[in-house]
Order: structure tokens, then sequence, then C-alpha cells
């Protein structure tokens, strides 16, 4: 964040922060791309087809690449909308005195607002990078889905309303949410966003914590810690859903799509879940680390920290694995009985658990790493931290 | 609190801050005895090392060389963990900002010195505090004085051996600074334990029995106080 004269009040660097955001835009933008310009180039070729039975798998594969971009598009479009809403309240929180500032000094709240603008960039980043990858995959992907010749050759064509949909609205799109989302933020009495966040942001409900006269300290903060940022626990949720849902599609997939495809939907499937955890389990430590350091100086260890702040996030990742286990089961049912129910040859598909237990076994060990190099990091919190100011 | 005389015995420690040529030393050779039930008050000036001092006797930072002795305990060869064992033993602090956690009410941040020591009767210390009203206000519903009766609260409840405070007061008026001090003192009396306080205000020195001056990370001079003044007796 700048004051001076050239009146920028957010720098590339911040929108650097909104790294999860464009992992999630570019792994939508990829599938979506290459789905949507797979429907768009199929639909050429129909007046082509000559069997029935090339017509049916026709359709069937139209149905498919409009299911896909659908559901996946859909569902990371609204998670990649709640990362950047989520991300500018956390912005303006931590910087609420420096735009404090700003307002006193008489910015208005439009002025302030329209510096937002830069997180438009982290969703070009990730649209753009994802629709040449995209484009890059392309040639293998329309093989892989055409692997038995039972369709005329389709031909990869670059179609400017595939760009238009998956990169350029979306930058307008997420900017102007940035701004209008700021704008409302900042509404803000200047005196309020001048306060110590510490302070301010304590309107917090009355909770339940009176009734709870037993409840040891360290508990009534891991319930108050997952209370205070539900956003947090959708994201832990999301994460944990994507690697179960992703990991097992994948496995089960091998049956009914390509290797290729099986390897694309694991790897997003991993790094979704991998960013989205790490981004999430970073906010939690960053914005309790005074909380850290006050809990330090009093004398409670770095495994009672960690209790206290990670250890109420354990059982909603459990309870995401399970709904990504249910949805990944639910979406390949629906394609089996629905959307292939006309086409012969298509393998029986059943639930597999053996593929659920792996997927489960390795999340836990995936979540139990992530979670002792963060109680590492609580262990690098200097009980100075709150001494220093 | 506990049954057992503290003393605290600083031996020689010195402390530097930064490396090559912008190395510095804030502590210099400082020896210091503080009896068990001591009021000491460290005063001088900004930059005279008294922060760093009280971070480093209360083991909040190491020395560079020297020793310090709690009982027979040198805590300067205590690890992390054992350090932090040390503290949830044997130390309180209360800060100039107060630090209580925003989202929680007063109940649960007592409660957060309280459970360090095991103390199922916190309530009676923040009764003793005169927030026994207030006990499920947040921070925010709360005035500066509270907040730091409040703070005083929290390392009450955990049964300290020796309190440490930095600045108290630097963040209140003088009415409200009054009360506050009146309360740590009259809490010490009732429970014992020592009172080691780094402030700028020479007139707090007063309340105390001991009064460490610093300066340029020295120790400039120490005094007794034959008569210990109320917080309604001195200056301000």
């Amino acid at each position: 964040m700048r004051l001076g004269g050239d009146e920028m009040v957010i720098g590339i660097k911040d929108a650097t922060k909104l790294f999860g955001v464009s992992v999630i835009a570019c792994c939508a933008v990829l599938v979506c791309t290459m789905f949507f310009n797979f429907y768009l180039d199929v639909m050429l070729i129909e007046d082509r087809i000559l069997s029935e039975q090339a017509m049916m798998f026709y359709h069937a594969q139209l149905s498919t690449a409009k299911v896909v971009c659908l559901v996946s598009g859909g569902c990371l479009l609204i998670t990649s909308v709640i990362m950047l809403l989520f991300y500018i309240k956390h912005y303006i929180d931590t910087h609420r005195k420096e735009l404090g500032i700003l307002k006193a000094l008489g910015y208005s709240k439009l002025k302030i607002a329209k510096n937002f603008w830069v997180f438009g960039i982290s969703i070009f980043t990730g649209t753009a990078i994802g629709f040449c990858g995209a484009f890059l995959l392309m040639p293998a992907f329309y093989g892989l889905q055409n692997e038995d010749n039972i369709l005329p050759e389709i031909t990869i064509r670059f179609h400017p309303s595939v760009l238009l949909y998956f990169v350029i609205l979306p930058t307008i799109a997420f900017t102007i949410l940035a701004i209008f989302y700021a704008y409302f933020k900042l509404k803000q009495p200047v005196l309020t966003l001048l306060k110590d966040s510490l302070q301010t942001s304590s309107k917090v409900k009355k909770n339940k914590d009176s009734k709870n006269k037993d409840c040891l300290f360290i508990d009534e903060l891991r319930k108050n810690t997952l209370k205070r940022k539900k956003t947090l626990v959708f994201f832990i949720v999301f994460a944990a859903f994507c690697f179960s849902a992703m990991t097992q599609m994948s496995f089960s997939m091998k049956d009914l799509s390509s290797e290729m495809m099986g390897a694309m939907v694991l790897l997003i499937g991993i790094v979704l879940a991998c960013v989205t955890l790490f981004l999430a389990i970073t906010t939690v430590i960053n914005g309790n680390t005074k909380t850290i350091a006050v809990m330090r100086v009093f004398g409670y260890s770095q495994k009672e920290c960690c209790k206290a702040l990670l250890g109420g996030y354990r059982p909603m990742s459990y309870i995401g694995f399970a709904i990504g286990t249910v949805y990944q089961y639910a979406l390949l049912r629906i394609m089996v009985d629905i959307v292939f129910k006309d086409i012969e040859s298509v393998p029986v598909y059943e639930f597999d658990f053996p593929v659920m237990l792996i997927s489960l076994v390795t999340f836990i060990v995936i979540y139990e790493i992530i979670m002792y190099c963060y109680s590492e990091k609580i262990k690098k919190i200097s009980v100075k931290e709150i001494m220093l100011e | 609190m506990k049954e057992e005389k503290t003393t605290i015995d600083v031996r020689k420690i010195t402390k530097f801050y930064g490396s090559g040529e912008s190395r510095f030393q804030v502590l210099k050779d400082i020896c210091l005895k503080i009896e068990d039930g001591d009021f000491a008050v460290i005063l001088g000036a900004s930059g005279s090392g008294k922060s760093t001092f009280l971070n480093t006797i209360s083991g909040l930072e190491r020395p560079d060389n020297g020793n310090i002795f709690y009982d027979e305990k040198d805590i300067t060869a205590l690890s992390d963990s054992e350090l932090t064992e040390f503290r949830k033993e044997n130390v309180g602090f209360i800060f100039q900002q107060y630090y209580l956690l925003p989202h929680m009410s007063v109940d649960k941040n007592v409660k957060m010195g309280a459970d360090l020591s095991g103390n199922k009767d916190y309530k009676a210390v923040i009764e003793a505090v005169g927030l026994g009203e207030k006990l499920h206000k947040y921070p925010s519903e709360l005035s500066g004085g509270e907040q730091q009766r409040a703070s005083i609260a929290r390392a009450l409840a955990k049964k300290p051996r020796v309190l440490f405070l930095d600045e108290p007061t630097g963040a209140l008026d003088e009415q409200t600074g009054r009360q506050v001090l009146d309360y740590i003192g009259k809490l010490q009396k009732e429970y014992k334990f020592a009172i080691i306080m780094v402030t700028h205000n020479q007139n707090i020195a007063e309340m105390a029995n001991t009064v460490i001056k610093m300066n340029s990370g020295k120790i400039s001079e120490i005094y007794s106080n034959e008569v210990q003044k109320t917080a309604y007796e001195i200056g301000w």
C-alpha cells in the first residue's frame, strides 16, 4: 500500500496474494475451455455423422462436455468469488488503519475502492494461463475423446467466444466485483477504520460461552476460532472435498474415460486441495499471531496453541472428504445412468471402496504433514511479537 | 501465591541487537537481586534498555551472556519448551496495550490465565479487580481502565510468583491510571507476589520499595523507598 502522490493504494504485489484465486481460476478455465471448445468443434461435425451409433456417441459427448463445464466451472466459479471477497475483506481488515488515514485525508470511498482493480490481475493471470494450457492440451484431449474414431475427425478451432467467456468476461466481472465489494466494505466510519483491528473486530455475537462454564480455555478458543471465520471453514471443507472427489473420480474414471483425463483430474484435485488448504491455514495463523504470542507469553505450549487454533478444522476436513465422496459417486452415477445410457459397452460403475480408503489415508497423511509444518511455524512466532509495539 | 521464597538473581547479563556494523549492546553487565514480594520499578528514558531487561529477566528473551536464577534454577540454561513451562508456572504479564483476546468475554480472557494453574476459583480475582458485573462483556465493551483491570485479573488468575508490567498505565488517563495502580498495589499485598514494573513515570516509583534507574543499557542507580506510597498519594 502506498500513500504517495501517485494515489496508488494497492500495489501489484498485493494482487499476488490472491495466488489461490489465480490457481482456482486457472483450473476452472483449463477444464472449461477444453470441454467448451470441444463442444463447439463437435457441433460443427454434426452434418458429417452418418451412423446412428455415431450420432448417439455425438450426443453423449455434447452432454458430457456440457455437464463437466457447468459442474466444474460453476463449482470453481463460486469458490473463486468467495475467495476473492474473502481476501478483499481480509485486506481491508489488515490495512484498516492506512485506509482510515486515506479517508481522513479526504479520499472518497470510490477513489480508494477503484484501486482494488488490481485484484482483477490475479483472475486474468489464472484464466490466461488456464486458457493457454487448455490449447496446449487440446490435441491430446481431442484424440482421446474420439479414440475409437466413432466420430469423423474433429479439427481444433479457435473460437473467440471461448476467450470472451473464459478470460475477458471473468477478468472484467471480477475486477468490477472487487471494486464494488471494496466500496461496500469501506463504508465504515473513519474512526472505526482507524481503531486497532484487534479491538474493533470484536463485534461478535454473544456466544454461548457463558453456558459452558467448565469448558477449558483452549476448547473455548477452538470453537471461537471456528465460529469467527466461517469462510475459512468453507475453504477447509472445499479443500477436502476437492481432494476426495477428484482423487476418487480420477481412479473411477479410468474405465469410463481416458488415463489422461484421470491424471488431469487427479492433478487438479491435489493442486486445488493443497493450495486452498495452505491459504486457509496461513490466514488462520496470520490472523491469530497476536493471540499465539499472548498465549506463548503466558506459558501455553506450541502444541496447545496448535490445538486451540487449528484443531477445530480437522473434523471439518473429514466432513468435506465425506461430501466429496458422495459427490463424485453421484456425478459418475448420473454420467453412467443418464448421459451414457444409450451407449453400448459403457462399463458398469460401482462405488470403489478400496480407492476411497486409499484416498482417505493419503488425505489424512497430507493434512497432518501440513498441520505439522504449521505447528513449526507457530513455534517460530516470537513471544516478543506483541512486546515490540 | 506459592509458598516458596522467590529470589531473582541476575548475574552480569549482556544483550546485543543487530549484527555486523549495526550491532549494538542493549544491556551491559547488569546485576540485580529481587526478593520475594518486592515491588520493583525500573525507570529510564526511551532506549535505555528497560523493556529489553524486563523481557530478558521474564524469560521472553535470552541474554547473550550472564545468568538469571530463579531460586536455584538458571533460566538461561533452559530449552524453549522448558522456558515456556517456566513462564507457565512462575510469571504473569501485564502490557500497556492490554492484549485481551477481543472475541472472548472477560470471563474467558481471565480463564486463559486460570487454566494454566488449574485455578478454578478465578472469578474471585475478577471480583477483586471490580469487574464482577462485567464478566460476560467483551473487551470492546469495556473502557481502557476496565480492560487493563481485566488483563490484571488474567495475569493474577494464573497465580504468578512474579508479575511483570510494561508501562501498565501508559495508555490510561490519570484517574484511571491511579485506579489501576491501586488495584495492583492492593492485590500484591494480598497475594504477596513480586512486582517488576517498567515505567517512564517517575512518580510511580514512589509506590515501589526498590527503584532501579537505567541509562544506556546499564543500571545507573538503585535505591529503596523507606515508605511506599499508595496510588492516590503519589504525584502524576
